[in-house]
C-alpha cells in the first residue's frame, strides 16, 4: 500500500496533476507520524502508511490553495466531503489518496498493555487481528481491538467512500459499537447533576489552549465566538464555566460536520474525554434525523437542509 | 422561592408582536420574562442560550413563526433543527431539558403567548433556580457525588 502511494504521488507531482501532496511522514517521536506538505517529488519518498497515520489532513485543504493530493482515511474523507458540502473545499482541486483503514492504534492504550513506556518498547507490528508488542526481545500478542482508538472501535465506514485512488482492498476493521460508546453509557447512567459535575470536573482542567478547536476540520469559522471582543462571550481566562461553555457550544456549532475522527480528544493536553460529547452528538445528529456527516457531497449540510414535518414535539 | 428569570427571543415578525397584542388585549401573564427582540428565530445561536445560562438566567425561551410562515421562508426550519439538537445535547450534559424551551406564536396569537410564558414560568418553578454555573449546585433528585 505504502509503495502504491508512493508512485501514485510522485506520478501526479511530476505529470503537473497537483501542486502539493500531503500525507504523512515519520515523526520524531518514536512510532509517531507527522504530516508531510510538499511539492518536490524527492519528498515523496519519506511518506508512509502505518497504524499511527492518526491525525485528520483534511484540515489543511481549508488553507492550502492550488490543486492537492491527499492522504485520507475513511473518517478524513469523510470530513473532506463534509468541507465540499460546506464549500470549503472544490473537488475538482482535490485528489483524494484514499487509505482503507484498519482502524488506528493508541500508543497510549499499547502502553498500559504492556506496562512500558514507548521508548522502551522496540517494535508494534499488527498481524490480521492480533497486535504483537516485542519488549527485550521477547514478542507478546493481544487481540487488536484492545489497542485501538476508541473512535475507530465505532467507525462505520472505514473505507474511503469519496476517492479518487483508493490504495488497497476495502478495510476489514471489525467494531464494537458498545466498547465505542462506553464512556457514554457510563455518563447516561448517572443523574444530570453527577454528569453535570463530571463535566464540571473535567473542564477545570482545560488550559482553553484551543486544540481541539485548532485540529478540528469542522471548525474552520475565520473568527471563533471566542475571541470575539465585543460582544466578550467567553473570559479569555480559563475557569471551568467558560471553558464548558466553550466546548458545549463548539459541539453544537459542529454537529452534523463531526465525523467522530477523534481528532479532539488525542491533541487534548488536559486528556478531557471529548468523544464523549462529539460520539453523543453524532448520535443524536443521526437519531434526530438520519444524517451521517460527510457521506453525501451532494446533500445540504445538515443544519441548512430540513423537511416541512420534523422534531415536532421541539416547539409548543 | 424567588422568581424564575426567563430570557425570551422572539422573533420581530410574529412573536414579538404577538407579545405586543397579548400586551393591546389586556392578557395577563407572568412578569418573569424579559424580551429580546431578533429578526428571525434562525438567528438565535444557541451560544446565546448557553451564554443566556451562564449569565444566571433560570430559563430561555425561543419563538418563532409557525412552520411554512417564516418571513424569509426557511428561517424557523433552520431553528428548528438547531434547536432539538441543542435541547438533546445539553440534556445529556446535565442540563434540565426545561431551561430550554420553544414555542411558535403567530403576530395574531396574543393569547397563545400569554399561555405559553405562563407555562414555561410554570416549568422554571418546578426546575429550581439555575445554579449550573454556580461552584454549588443543589440538585432537586439525586444529589452530586
Amino acid at each position: 500500500m505504502e509503495q502504491k502511494l508512493r508512485d501514485e504521488a510522485k506520478a501526479l507531482l511530476e505529470q503537473g496533476k497537483v501542486d502539493y501532496i500531503i500525507g504523512f511522514e515519520p515523526g520524531s517521536l518514536k512510532f509517531t507520524t507527522t504530516p508531510l506538505i510538499t511539492s518536490n517529488p524527492d519528498d515523496i519518498d519519506r511518506l508512509v502508511i502505518n497504524p499511527f497515520i492518526v491525525n485528520n489532513l483534511s484540515k489543511f485543504l481549508i488553507e492550502i490553495e492550488g490543486r492537492v493530493g491527499i492522504v485520507a482515511k475513511g473518517c478524513d474523507s469523510r470530513s473532506i466531503v463534509s468541507l465540499i458540502q460546506d464549500n470549503k473545499v472544490n473537488r475538482d482541486k482535490v485528489i483524494i489518496l484514499g487509505v482503507p483503514c484498519p482502524g488506528m492504534i493508541s500508543l497510549n492504550k499499547v502502553e498500559l498493555l504492556a506496562g512500558k513506556s514507548r521508548d522502551e518498547i522496540d517494535d508494534i507490528t499488527r498481524d490480521g487481528g492480533k497486535i504483537v508488542i516485542t519488549v527485550d526481545g521477547k514478542k507478546k500478542d493481544f487481540p487488536v481491538t484492545e489497542v485501538l482508538y476508541d473512535n475507530c472501535l465505532g467507525c462505520e465506514l472505514p473505507t474511503p467512500q469519496e476517492y479518487d485512488v483508493l490504495l488497497g482492498e476495502d478495510s476489514a476493521l471489525v467494531t464494537d459499537r458498545a466498547a465505542s460508546r462506553k464512556k457514554i453509557e457510563e455518563l447516561e447512567a448517572m443523574s444530570p447533576e453527577q454528569r453535570w459535575n463530571f463535566w464540571k470536573e473535567e473542564f477545570s482542567r482545560c488550559i482553553r489552549c484551543y486544540a481541539c478547536r485548532n485540529v478540528c476540520p469542522a471548525c474552520f469559522c475565520e473568527r471563533c465566538f471566542v475571541e470575539e471582543a465585543e460582544p466578550r462571550w467567553i473570559s479569555p481566562v480559563p475557569q471551568w464555566q467558560d471553558n464548558l461553555l466553550f466546548q458545549t457550544v463548539r459541539n453544537i456549532h459542529v454537529a452534523g460536520r463531526c465525523t467522530d475522527c477523534g481528532g479532539c480528544e488525542r491533541v487534548c493536553p488536559a486528556n478531557i474525554p471529548l468523544r464523549a460529547l462529539t460520539r453523543e452528538m453524532y448520535d443524536i445528529v443521526d437519531d434526530l434525523f438520519h444524517y451521517q456527516a460527510g457521506t453525501d457531497k451532494d446533500a445540504s449540510p445538515l443544519l441548512t437542509a430540513y423537511e416541512l414535518v420534523e422534531t415536532e414535539d421541539t416547539f409548543r | 422561592m424567588s422568581e424564575p428569570q426567563l430570557v425570551g427571543f422572539l422573533c420581530k415578525w410574529c412573536s414579538y408582536a404577538g407579545a405586543d397584542l397579548a400586551g393591546t388585549s389586556r392578557k395577563k401573564y407572568p412578569a418573569n420574562i424579559r424580551i429580546i427582540k431578533v429578526p428571525c428565530s434562525g438567528r438565535v445561536d444557541p451560544l446565546f442560550i448557553l451564554k443566556a445560562l451562564r449569565l444566571g438566567f433560570d430559563g430561555v425561551l425561543v419563538s418563532g413563526c409557525h412552520p411554512g410562515e417564516c418571513h424569509y421562508q426557511t428561517g424557523n426550519y433552520r431553528a428548528r433543527r438547531r434547536i432539538a439538537i441543542t435541547k438533546k445535547f445539553l440534556k445529556y450534559m446535565g442540563i434540565e431539558p426545561q431551561r430550554l424551551q420553544a414555542s411558535w406564536v403567530s403576530a395574531s396569537e396574543g393569547g397563545k403567548f400569554a399561555e405559553v410564558v405562563t407555562e414555561v414560568t410554570k416549568d422554571l418553578k418546578e426546575v429550581g433556580p439555575n445554579q449550573l454555573f454556580t461552584d454549588e449546585r443543589q440538585g432537586n433528585g439525586t444529589k452530586a457525588a
